[in-house]
Formats: C-alpha cells, sequence, structure tokens
C-alpha cells in the first residue's frame, strides 16, 4: 500500500491540516497539497510537519522559527508540482528538512539564519526514471554569526530522466564563527539519464568555516557482481545497492504506518530505476 | 562435483587459461599454486561465471550440468561460492540484509522456504562463531570500513551462511596476520564436510598447514603443468617453481 492509498483509508481529507501520531508516540501535522501557508513556531515551542503532494500544482510555504524553537518537516513530492518554502530561523532555533522527491517536480529552499546559534539540516533525495525531471534548488542565507547549517542532496536517475542540483551556501559580509557544508551525491543509471550539479560558495566574510562538493558516479559493477556471486539477481543486486545510496536520508523520516506506506512507494520507484 | 575439460578462456581478447583439466569429488580438498600470472584468480573468475571473460573452448560440468552458459547467480544458487581476494564495500547495506537476501533466494532456487526472521538471526550468531567475527560487523555495511582480516573473515563467514557445494578461495590467505589466518584457515576447515569440495588459490605453503589438500596443482601459463600431493607444496616453498617450469619447457 503506497502513501497515497494510506491517506485515503485513514480517512484523512485532502488539503486540510490533520493530526498523526508517529511511531515514537509524539504527533506531527499532515498536510496534503498546500498551495499557499505560513506556518511559525513560537519561541522554544516545537512542530513536526508532514507536507504530502500528490497533485500537480505549485506550492509556496513559509516557515517563520522563533528563538529557540524547533521545526521538523518530512516533504514527499509524489507529483509533478512547483514548490518553494522559506524557512526562517531565529536565534538559536533548529531545523530539520527531510525532502524525497520521486516526481517530476522543481523544488526549492530558502533557509535565512536570522539569528546567532540558528542550526539546519537539510537532507533531500530524488530518485528519477523514465522521461522525468526534477530539479532541487537549496539556498542556505548565513545573516548570522554561529550558525551552522548541512545540506546533503542525493539524486538518482535512470532512463532519459533529467536531475538537477542548485546549491548556494551565502556567508553575508561582517558575520563570523560560521560552519556551513553542502553535498551533492548522484548516481546516473545508463547512457542517457543526466544529472546537472552546481554546488556554490558566495562568501563575504573570513571566519567561516565552508565546504562544499559534488559527485556524479555509477552503480558500482564490481559490488553488482560480488552480491550476484552470493545468489541475488543483478535487479536485486542494483536495488539493494540504490537503497544503500539513500538509507541514509530515508532513515531520517523515522518509522511507524506513514514511513511503511512511503517505503512502499520507494521500493516500487527503486524497481523502476 | 566439478568436471573442468580443456578450458580455454580471454579477457580483452588475450588467452588466459590455455587448457585446463580438473577433476573435483566431493569431500576433496585441492589447492592450486603458481606463479604471478599464471592464471589462477581468471580461473576462479571463470568458474564462477564472471562476465568479464570469455570461454572460447572446453567445457565445465558442476554437479553433472553444464554450467558455462548460466549467469554468474545461477552458478552461486547452485551451491558455486566464490571467496573474492578482494572482497567488494556495498556503503549502506547491512551485512543482515545482504546475508537475509542471499540466503532465503539461495532457498527459493532450492525450492525451499525463506528462513523466518528468528531462525535467521539464530544462523548470523551461530555461523559468526564460526570465524569468530564480531557480531557487531554484521550489523554493519557490507566490508564498510572492515579491516583486510576481517574482510577475509567475512567471506568465510558468508561461506558458512550459505554452506555451498563447492568453495573456490581466491587468495583467502593473502594479506592476513598469523592469528587471521590461522582463524580462516580453521573455519574453513570446519566448514569442511565429505560432501562438499574446496578449492584454495594460495601463494603460500603455510596456509596448508592448517587447511591439508589432497592435491595441489601447479598452475603455469594458463595450464595445469604439475598435480602432486601435499609434498608438492612444501617442496615448492622450498625449491620455487623453476625446477617445473624447466621441465615443462622441455
Amino acid at each position: 500500500m503506497g502513501l497515497l492509498r494510506y491517506i485515503e483509508n485513514k480517512g484523512i481529507e485532502l488539503r486540510s491540516g490533520s493530526e498523526i501520531t508517529l511511531s515514537d508516540g509524539s504527533t506531527a501535522l499532515l498536510l496534503c497539497n498546500p498551495t499557499k501557508l505560513e506556518c511559525g513556531v513560537a519561541e522554544q515551542g516545537s512542530e513536526r510537519l508532514v507536507v504530502v503532494h500528490t497533485t500537480d500544482q505549485s506550492s509556496q510555504l513559509q516557515f517563520n522559527v522563533e528563538r529557540g524553537g524547533s521545526l521538523h518537516v518530512v516533504e514527499l513530492f509524489l507529483s509533478n508540482v512547483t514548490a518553494r518554502s522559506v524557512i526562517c530561523q531565529q536565534a538559536d532555533s533548529h531545523c530539520q528538512i527531510t525532502s524525497i522527491v520521486v516526481d517530476s517536480a522543481a523544488v526549492d529552499y530558502q533557509v535565512d539564519m536570522n539569528g546567532e546559534g540558528a542550526e539546519s539540516l537539510l537532507r533531500s533525495i530524488f530518485l528519477l526514471s523514465g522521461q522525468e525531471q526534477a530539479k532541487v534548488g537549496v539556498r542556505v542565507n548565513h545573516n548570522a554569526s554561529h550558525t551552522f547549517s548541512d545540506s546533503l542532496v542525493k539524486g538518482v536517475a535512470s532512463g532519459e530522466a533529467r536531475g538537477e542540483f542548485d546549491g548556494l551556501v551565502y556567508v553575508a559580509d561582517g558575520v563570523c564563527q560560521v560552519d556551513a557544508r553542502q553535498l551533492s551525491r548522484n548516481i546516473v543509471i545508463g547512457g542517457k539519464a543526466h544529472i546537472a550539479t552546481n554546488p556554490q560558495l558566495e562568501i563575504y566574510a573570513d571566519d567561516v568555516k565552508c565546504s562544499h562538493g559534488a559527485t556524479v558516479g555509477q552503480l558500482d559493477g564490481d559490488a553488482v557482481l560480488y552480491m550476484r556471486q552470493r545468489g541475488l539477481s543483478e535487479a536485486q543486486a542494483r536495488s539493494l545497492q540504490l537503497e544503500g545510496f539513500v538509507v541514509d536520508v530515508l532513515s531520517l523520516i523515522g518509522d511507524g504506518e506513514l514511513y511503511d506506506a512511503l517505503k512502499q512507494d520507494l521500493d516500487n520507484k527503486l524497481e523502476r530505476l | 562435483m566439478l568436471s573442468v575439460k580443456n578450458l580455454h578462456a580471454t579477457v580483452d581478447g588475450k588467452e588466459i587459461l590455455r587448457g585446463i583439466n580438473l577433476e573435483v569429488h566431493p569431500g576433496e580438498v585441492h589447492a592450486i599454486m603458481g606463479p604471478n600470472g599464471s592464471g589462477k584468480s581468471t580461473f576462479a573468475s571463470v568458474l564462477a561465471g564472471n562476465e568479464k571473460f570469455t570461454v572460447t573452448e572446453g567445457s565445465v560440468e558442476f554437479l553433472g550440468e553444464n554450467i558455462l552458459d548460466l549467469p554468474i547467480e545461477d552458478r552461486a544458487r547452485m551451491g558455486l561460492f566464490l571467496g573474492f581476494q578482494y572482497p567488494v564495500e556495498i556503503p549502506g547495506v547491512t551485512m543482515a540484509n545482504f546475508m537475509k537476501v542471499a540466503l532465503n533466494e539461495q532457498r527459493k532456487y532450492r525450492g525451499e522456504e525463506p528462513l523466518s526472521a528468528g531462525e535467521f538471526l539464530r544462523l548470523m550468531k551461530q555461523k559468526s562463531a564460526v570465524v569468530e567475527l564480531d557480531s557487531k560487523l554484521t550489523s554493519r555495511a557490507v566490508n564498510e570500513g572492515f579491516s583486510g582480516g576481517e574482510k577475509k573473515k567475512n567471506e568465510i563467514f558468508q561461506m558458512a551462511m550459505l554452506e555451498p557445494k563447492l568453495a573456490v578461495l581466491d587468495e583467502t590467505d593473502s594479506g592476513l596476520d598469523i592469528d587471521a589466518l590461522r582463524i580462516v584457515a580453521t573455519g574453513v576447515t570446519k566448514l569442511h564436510t565429505e560432501e562438499n569440495a574446496t578449492i584454495v588459490i594460495t601463494h603460500y605453503q603455510r596456509l596448508l598447514d592448517y587447511i591439508v589438500p589432497d592435491f595441489v596443482h601447479v598452475l603455469y601459463k594458463g595450464r595445469i603443468i604439475h598435480t602432486g600431493d601435499k609434498s608438492l607444496a612444501l617442496k615448492l616453498e622450498k625449491e620455487g617453481y623453476d625446477w617445473l617450469i624447466n621441465e615443462y619447457k622441455e
């Protein structure tokens, strides 16, 4: 049962927000196909959101995380959607975004770190097959000192799919003690798939630690051979290897019914790659 | 169990195996030795079914079936195991998950039911003891960050899990310190029965102190030029290969 069926079966009305219980007992707000939304996390408050896109449309989200607040977002793109999310973080706030793209979507994240001590963690994967085309953009603006960001975007494209990553770490003039990391890792399957990756740094301050990197590779033929020698079919070996490639990001979603439903979608997708 | 006749194989158009003949019966241990570049690892890869190599002549029968047209995974499922000289790292794939898929795939091929989670865990625990493999390693990604010795132990652990009919161990002893060598070799010996067979490919006689072979073959320029018993390995260790090679030339 995929995610869509799960949501329908649960009777959760699409579009309106409703609470779901996660496996650890905590609750999260489920948003289905939001078109425009502004959402705040109060000082020292904590919010968990699961955002699911199942229809072809555009979406604009804004999250304001006040001082000491904590925001945890899992966003799933199962349709051809254009989405832009802006996250404004005040001092000592913490934000974790996990974003999964399995269809032709254009996804942009902008994280504004406006207060000292803010931390941002972003993890994204895109899995594309056939003729799908997707773009993931991540812009992190370090507008305050003592801020930390870590972004990792992993892409897999097969068939004639095209994927694109645009990353920018911006460090404003006059700030200090910034630690920013950005990494793009990609696997291209077959001769017709294509992934373009473009990680950039724009730094106007001196006392900063920034790292960025990008890799585009293919499935490891030696690993496939090794697994086949143990009895796995070629398809199993490839899909196990791809699963291994994205597991660190997937594991951030947590477990429970929602995750199981999503896992089904992802397994189906991995098999098609 | 294994019958190799006049096996010729090439890689990138270059002939590496030039007429190998070998008969292996259940319960036997064969050692294949020989100077560098004589085709030992190629022979192991060709038996396993690595598509990088092209068989140009000859036949290989395993359990009475011609396996040369079978893909590598079907040969594995029939019970042919290759211990890799350089085990591959597979990031993100845990040993437990890998072995579970592999074992159940092999069971399916034999028409057996998949193991339950409990049965599988018990088996993992029992088999990791055979090679004194730290049970923590089984929850880690396949070979990732393993030391050289751990990787080789892990090969024998997988062999213990899969219980092959024929195991071909390609220089399993290379890069091992004395303790790891003893553990790996003892593991292989423990797994040996009257129903299965082992081919060990090695450079050094020291492995054969633990794994006592019934036959020692010398491979040179893609052919087996001499076969003896375990005393041959000792003689080779002492005198090298020159006397055999000279004899062969004449």
